[in-house]
């Protein structure tokens, strides 16, 4: 089945020409790996009118770790965050995080920053970066600034990008304390799906925790109250079960295709203290080693 | 019958090396050259509404469209029981998703734009989108001209109401029965619809000539079928069979959506109007889901007897099948159903209503198990229950009730030969049954469940195979037949036979693809009937081969026939060990006689199959008096199933299945059916059923939300179990099975819950989800 | 807009516009026909071909986007014109049936391989999940690529 809508392709081989194109057509489009936007314009769902190809632009394809900050191009597949020598041994968790994403020819493509830019309700990078407190950084011809993960998704398919502008990269900073963390994502199948709940869960050597929901709420959940009751606090199964109480206050799941809300929102508590569970585990060096999915072991991983 | 050197062993596909080079041609692969055109098509938005206006001004004018068409120019009815569709819908849409007109442009995206042109003013009307609705007092009627329609003899449909066939099927006395029975249970069961997601879609390809001759190449199980349902809606065109030829290439997958006719007519009716130019319509994946034919859904009310010592002395099922809006096929499956609806037990009362009710869904048809998972998943989810409450072992109730070779059916004919017993028995012992295991882990429950299943072919009783085989100068042979190679492997097993009576191996036997110009008939590659029906037209024509070469050699070289025999690939003689012709000397050329002239001739086999003792005329009321099943391929299966308690996730260590298959002509390839069968149907109860909105609009119409599983979602372990009791008629005493693999899925893993958690669940599919929730009620209701 | 690829190790140079997918220019222009539209929308893998070395769904990308690169389809493995040991693994396990995932699954198979020499049976389930089979079960096609890698394993120890 062909694409039925014209459109004009380019292929900018610099920052500055991408950002001119984007700036002189307004109805432009920018794609790195593809795999969300082609199907939408095949589908009629999307209808640019220029299509701006940035593979061109090699500046954006790194992984670094600089200044106590993790920044990923816009080029950075989830195969090479999966693949990366230096996340795997660093932030381990974004590896964990990548190996979620559908399945082997699609994480060859598809990138992070197209992941958030697409910022549909179910994508696996939403609750990582908002537990890792990320910025995006956007670059138009007149300015570059840095967006908070929090301002940045406006809701399901929303950003907070303007047009004419380009996402170059996300940046991370890398919580000095010694930290551990686990992505737990719920879908009907163990293979390639799309995630009918997740949560990631970040545990501190200092004690305290991060934790973020997603696919229950438009836009990814940063869970403050949990992380406030559980600061510092030792982890008790009493303390679980305060904390997965807060959940129905936090999430707001609904029903769709793939799951009821009731659903979802079970699995949320279920999911988060297995998550934590395992990420203070990890943190405490005992494992389960990073890639299982606490979701699919089932009766979880024994911690 | 000596030993068997090809049949009975696991030898390669014979269509395994075109396969993994990429070389098999599939329809979409096939060049048909520049003049090939592409048909779009345009289809109905509401489940049922009035055609008003159909405007095709706009469209036609774009440039690169070649005709557009409306039901106007094709106004003939088709249908393979029933005659109850139109190429195009006439007057009136009867589902979201129906065909109302088509574009044929030179090109696919010139088509697709112009079709967006096309302007169709409708008058919606009230639909009906559930059994319930479909069988209320004065109800919408989806086709007020139902006593109309021509149909098979064997349905009955009730004219003025909904139902479009009625399957009634009597034995015994019902109140004498439950008055017998020391526990009468009652319960209802449901089934949703469910997609045959081949991974190929449908595709066809017509070509009509200025000679007047339409070809039509097809991705089908039923090329002939096809030509008989393209000739009897064309013939108002002047098409004949003689001017119509079907051609299947190798298809994608089937499993019962590839047969009878769906998109396919499109393809033929719409060549005619673009006379001289192929078209082409292939459909995308979600028209695959919206406009072929899909599993019917089903509501069961059960109603089962059983005295204390476990004997089963009624039954009442009561059987409401959401057909769709089209029951052309579907009709079938309810009918196939109805009359084996007691399952594989012997059960002296009996009533069984199958009723076929039109909804305004899309159309019901064949899919692998026809009518059969539907059914098994109530009554053996129901068995369970009956045998629990009478605290008998589920599988001692089941092998005391059990059918076996003799027994009177519930239409009153006979069971055939079968090792139900041997395969329960085995069953029961590869998942350890009884012995009762826990996990170590507390979130984890684990249960075993069982499920016996029986299936016949469910086909005209006049359904018939044939085969002709060609010897080639070097005594390898082309074997032509029309049934349809869909992955089952038939081309290789049809070689073994052929190969077991000829004495030449597999690998020197070509099987042809359909062709319905030079291949002899075949009625349809379903209903798990081909092993045991083509098969035994190729046994025929193998040994009117063998015949052939022994009277050229009684009469080219004086031997006497009676002697002779063939062995590795040569013609010997039991009387004198001296004697070994190789066939290829003498398979075309004949024998030289001394004066220099030649005895025999190419040897050209021929053998037809037609089950002459079937019959479907029986009494409407009670179905007593025919004979409408073949016989019965039966079986047991059986999983070990562990339950995450707070996820709801299952996970399958075990699970085995035991087929009665006659003879395993490939056992591997036997194995391979078990093996994707099995997971097929695995897939119906843990993850798939099709969702509607309540505009009658599929809601999972693609991959991502319809998913079916992936490699990582297999069952640790399948065990196949090969049990061989013959069939009499049966080539080398083989039956099919190809069907059987998915049929007791649904009810094992109904079983396996209810032994790990004590909860029924009565509605499939069984997913995560609903395991999950229903756990927190029952934790709910506990603490009460 | 003229595009230069090479396929199965030869040069090609085609004009392209831009609406035309990777998927249909090999299988209508170039005349490749072993990647398969199952889906359309990257969910089943059967279209799936290497694209510098790295499996892609060939549905979910332009053909304008190839300019320059390297693609592999099944066709090209056999660069001799004989059987993988990889596929000569497939056909003694019988591991298709209908065959229309049969692309896909070699090539996915061939990306692991070639990373990951001796990938368990969870490394190779979880390579595959992206491609589809709904007739086997997967069971034929994991022992296949298992039985393979364990020889191919072998023949390196020794």
């Amino acid at each position: 089945m062909p694409i039925v809508h014209d459109f004009e392709y380019f292929k900018p081989a610099k920052i500055t020409e991408a950002l001119r194109l984007l700036s002189k057509h307004k109805g432009a489009a920018v794609f790195a790996g593809g795999t969300d936007i082609i199907n939408e314009i095949k589908e009629g769902i999307a209808m640019p009118d220029f299509l701006i190809d940035i593979k061109g632009l090699s500046s954006l394809n790194k992984i670094q770790f600089k200044d106590g900050k993790l920044s990923i191009g816009a080029l950075v597949t989830f195969s090479e965050i999966l693949k990366s020598s230096v996340i795997k041994k660093r932030l381990p968790v974004f590896a964990e995080v990548a190996r979620t994403v559908g399945s082997v020819g699609i994480r060859n493509r598809a990138t992070m920053v197209g992941n958030i830019c697409s910022a549909v309700p179910c994508m696996d990078s939403g609750p990582l970066l908002s537990a890792f407190d990320a910025m995006i950084i956007v670059q138009s011809l007149k300015s570059k600034r840095r967006i908070p993960i929090f301002d940045w998704f406006r809701g399901p398919r929303k950003t907070a990008l303007k047009k004419g502008e380009l996402v170059t990269g996300i940046e991370i900073t890398i919580p000095k304390k010694k930290n551990a963390g686990c992505y737990a994502k719920l879908g009907r199948y163990t293979g390639e799906d799309l995630a009918q709940a997740s949560v990631l869960v970040l545990a501190l050597a200092d004690h305290t925790y991060r934790v973020a929901f997603g696919s229950v709420g438009p836009v990814p959940i940063r869970a403050r109250q949990i992380e406030e009751l559980l600061g510092e606090e030792e982890i008790t199964d009493i303390l679980i079960a305060h904390a997965q109480a807060l959940i129905p206050g936090i999430v707001t799941p609904i029903t769709d295709i793939r799951a009821s809300k009731e659903y979802r929102l079970q699995m949320c508590q279920v999911m988060f203290e297995r998550a934590l569970r395992t990420a203070v585990s990890r943190l405490a060096g005992v494992g389960p080693e990073y890639g299982i999915n606490v979701t699919e072991q089932i009766g979880g991983v024994a911690v | 019958m000596g030993k068997l050197k090809y049949v009975g062993q696991s030898s390669p596909r014979i269509d395994g090396k075109v396969k993994i080079t990429g070389a098999a041609q599939f329809i979409d692969d096939i060049d048909f050259g520049p003049n090939l055109l592409y048909a779009e098509i345009i289809e109905s938005p509401y489940p049922h509404a009035l055609i008003k206006k159909i405007d095709i001004s706009k469209a036609e004018k774009v440039p690169g469209v070649v005709k557009v068409v409306t039901g106007k120019d094709f106004p003939y009815r088709f249908g393979l029981y029933m005659h109850d569709r139109h190429i195009f819908a006439q007057d009136r849409v009867r589902f979201v998703g129906e065909q109302v007109a088509a574009v044929i442009a030179r090109d696919i995206r010139t088509a697709k734009k112009a079709a967006q042109l096309i302007k169709v003013i409708y008058e919606p009307l009230e639909s009906v989108l559930t059994t319930e609705d479909a069988l209320a007092q004065n109800p919408t009627l989806i086709h007020p001209d139902l006593a109309d329609y021509n149909h098979v003899p064997w349905f009955f449909p009730k004219g003025g109401t909904n139902i479009a066939h009625w399957r009634k099927v009597r034995k015994g006395d019902m109140e004498k029965g439950f008055a017998q029975a020391d526990l009468v249970l009652e319960d209802d069961y449901t089934v949703p619809r469910y997609a045959h997601c081949a991974i190929e879609t449908h595709g066809a390809i017509g070509h009509y000539d200025y000679s007047g001759r339409l070809t039509v190449y097809t991705a089908s199980q039923s090329p002939f079928t096809q030509r008989h349902l393209f000739a009897q809606a064309l013939a108002p065109l002047g098409l004949t069979h003689k001017d119509i030829r079907v051609l299947s290439p190798f298809v994608g997958g089937g499993f019962g959506g590839k047969a009878g006719v769906s998109m396919e007519i499109l393809a033929a009716a719409l060549a005619t109007a673009v006379r001289g130019n192929p078209v082409k319509i292939l459909w995308s994946r979600s028209q695959e889901f919206y406009n072929t034919y899909q599993r019917q859904g089903l509501s069961a009310k059960i109603k089962l007897g059983a005295k204390h010592d476990g004997t089963i002395t009624a039954l009442e099922q009561i059987l409401h099948w959401d057909a769709g809006a089209y029951v052309e096929y579907g009709a079938n499956v309810v009918n196939a159903a109805g009359l084996s609806a007691t399952g594989p037990y012997r059960i002296p009362n009996v009533t069984i209503d199958s009723v076929c009710v039109y909804t305004n869904l899309p159309p019901g048809g064949p899919y692998r198990g026809f009518g059969y998972s539907e059914f098994l998943f109530g009554l053996e989810s129901h068995i369970n229950e009956v045998s629990k409450r009478l605290g008998i072992d589920p599988v001692m109730f089941r092998r005391l009730n059990a059918i076996r070779e003799g027994d009177s059916l519930a239409y009153g004919a006979e069971m055939n030969p079968n090792g139900m017993i041997e395969a329960i028995d085995k069953v029961a012992r590869e998942i350890e049954w009884g012995k009762k295991t826990k996990s170590d882990n507390p979130k984890k429950a684990i249960g075993k469940g069982i499920a016996l299943f029986w299936k016949a072919p469910a086909m005209p009783p006049n359904a018939s195979s044939t085969a002709f085989l060609k010897f080639n100068e070097d005594g390898s042979l082309n074997l032509m037949v029309s049934a349809m190679e869909i992955g089952q492997g038939f081309l290789t097993v049809m070689a073994q036979i052929a190969a077991e009576i000829l004495t030449v191996p597999p690998e020197k036997i070509r099987v042809e693809l359909p062709d319905t110009d030079r291949n002899p008939y075949e009625w349809q590659t379903v209903a798990s009937h081909i092993t045991w029906g083509c098969g035994t037209a190729v046994e025929r024509a193998a040994v009117d081969a063998r015949e052939q070469i022994f009277d050229v050699v009684e009469r080219g070289l004086c031997k006497d026939r009676a002697s002779l025999y063939l062995e590795d690939e040569c013609i010997k003689s039991k009387t004198d060990s001296t004697f070994s012709l190789p066939l290829k000397d003498i398979v075309i050329g004949g024998i030289m006689q001394p004066d220099g002239t030649f005895r025999g001739g190419p040897i050209v086999g021929r053998g037809m199959f037609m089950p002459e003792f079937a019959s479907a005329s029986s009494d409407p009321e009670t179905s007593q008096g025919g004979h409408p099943n073949v016989h019965y391929t039966v079986g047991a299966a059986g999983i070990i199933l562990e339950i995450d308690k707070e996820t709801g996730k299952m996970h399958i260590p075990k699970v085995t299945l035991a087929v009665d298959l006659g003879k395993a002509i490939n056992p591997d390839l036997v194995k391979g059916q078990v093996a994707g069968g099995l997971l097929q149907g695995i897939a119906t109860v843990l993850y798939e059923d099709m969702r509607f909105n309540k505009d009658g609009k599929i809601l999972n119409a693609n991959f991502t939300d319809y998913k079916i599983p992936t490699a990582m979602d297999i069952p640790d372990e399948v065990v196949p179990i090969l049990v061989e009791v013959p069939q009499p008629d049966g080539p080398f005493g083989a039956r099919g099975m190809g069907e059987h693999t998915m049929i007791p899925a649904a009810p094992i893993i109904a079983n396996a819950v209810e032994d790990a958690l004590g909860i029924r669940i009565k509605s499939m599919p069984i997913t995560a989800e609903k395991i999950a929730l229903a756990l927190r009620e029952y934790k709910k209701r506990k603490e009460k | 807009m003229k595009i230069n690829f090479k396929l199965n190790g030869q040069k090609y140079s085609l004009d392209v516009e831009p609406y035309e997918i990777l998927l249909e220019m090999l299988r209508d222009r170039v005349g490749v026909k072993s990647p398969k539209c199952g889906c359309n929308r990257g969910d089943c893998g059967t279209c799936t071909v290497l694209l510098n070395g790295k499996t892609v769904r060939s549905c979910l990308v332009l053909a304008i986007e190839i300019d320059g690169a390297e693609i592999t389809t099944l066709e090209g493995l056999m660069a001799d014109g004989k059987l993988t040991p990889l596929q000569e693994s497939f056909l003694a396990h019988n591991s298709f049936q209908c065959g229309f995932c049969a692309s896909g699954m070699l090539l996915s198979t061939t990306e692991l391989l070639e990373e990951n020499p001796a990938p368990s049976k969870e490394e190779i389930k979880e390579t595959l999940s992206g491609n589809l089979c709904r007739c086997t079960g997967y069971t034929p096609i994991i022992e296949a690529i298992s039985d393979q890698a364990e020889r191919r394993n072998k023949i390196w120890v020794s």
